[in-house]
């Protein structure tokens, strides 16, 4: 079971035996999914901390200025 | 047991240990998505009657496959969350509803954009491969909508683990679909690694490469989105306060 790359030239890997369109279409939709899926939930995590902070510094002056 | 059990179902716990543990399976995920993904793009041999339409097929499989485990996953989760009120399971079947209807929504778009050289057709009411699939997706969405319909947490979790299990007789249909009924979608490929098979071992090879990156890829984003959850919901605690402040 040896292989080899199986096109000899950039414009025939982009041209993928015909089936450009498909193929890479799905591959694109495959990168997306995996971006979103990942960044989305680390974005939101800083977001989260942020809220956190914000939340417990106001809670603090809070309690200040009332006790 | 019963204390492992105690504290496997301990927020702080599952935090600990998924910051030790992130950084190696992302790094596993990613080194098999490379190799996956350059294996399936460059080195895979064209099929006798599809061309090189089998580089989709490596990603379809990949993704089609995995999508399966969700409902099973959620009805055990959703089974602890109702007889052990273990808080963690409830949020790993909250967050894994959301992607597993990404997961089912993929597998849906690269079939089709796979039907729709190799079949004629984008889609086909007819096959129940396709329909139960496409019945997978809207079940895991009102999985979601459900759970944000219903304010109460307890309740919700209660009406999203009865809806998993349902959810997963549906994984049953789309599993032996294509046995049952056989219309447009082919039944599994048997894993052969004997070169003349029409299936040989280069497209499973690569095929397995991707689907153990699917896997990881599933398992790294349920985890961040698991640990988001568990910030949000303790975030009364010192533990979490800590966090906050180192960061």
């Amino acid at each position: 079971m040896t292989q080899s790359i199986q096109f000899s030239s950039i414009s025939e890997f982009l041209d993928m035996g015909g089936y450009a369109f498909n193929v890479w279409a799905v591959y694109a939709v495959f990168l997306v999914f995996i971006f979103v899926n990942l960044v989305f939930p680390i974005v939101r995590r800083k977001k989260i901390l942020r809220e956190i902070k914000k939340q417990s510094v106001f809670e603090h002056t809070d309690t200040d200025s009332t006790d | 047991m019963w204390l492992w059990f105690a504290k496997l179902g301990s927020p702080k716990w599952f935090y600990d240990v998924s910051d030790r543990w992130l950084p190696w399976l992302a790094g596993a995920m990613a080194l098999f998505m490379i190799v996956g993904v350059i294996w399936a793009l460059l080195f895979l041999p064209p099929d006798y009657q599809q061309g090189l339409t089998t580089r989709i097929l490596v990603i379809h499989v990949a993704v089609a496959g995995t999508s399966l485990a969700f409902f099973p996953l959620m009805a055990v989760a959703g089974t602890i969350t109702l007889v052990w009120k273990m808080k963690l399971a409830d949020m790993v079947a909250k967050n894994a509803a959301a992607l597993g209807a990404w997961f089912s929504f993929v597998t849906l778009a690269t079939g089709s954009i796979w039907g729709s050289v190799m079949w004629g057709t984008w889609w086909e009411w007819t096959d129940a491969r396709l329909v139960s699939m496409l019945f997978q997706f809207f079940l895991l969405l009102s999985v979601v909508a459900l759970r944000s319909a219903i304010e109460d947490t307890d309740k919700a979790a209660k009406a999203c683990a009865l809806l998993s299990i349902v959810g997963c007789i549906n994984v049953v249909i789309i599993k032996y679909s294509v046995e049952w009924w056989n219309v447009l979608h082919q039944p599994a490929s048997p894993l052969s690694m004997s070169s003349d098979n029409a299936n040989g071992p280069e497209f499973w090879m690569a095929t397995g490469v991707m689907i153990i990156a699917v896997y990881l890829f599933f398992i790294v984003s349920l985890i961040l989105t698991t640990r988001n959850e568990i910030l949000q919901r303790e975030k009364r605690s010192q533990w979490v306060q800590d966090i906050v402040r180192a960061a």
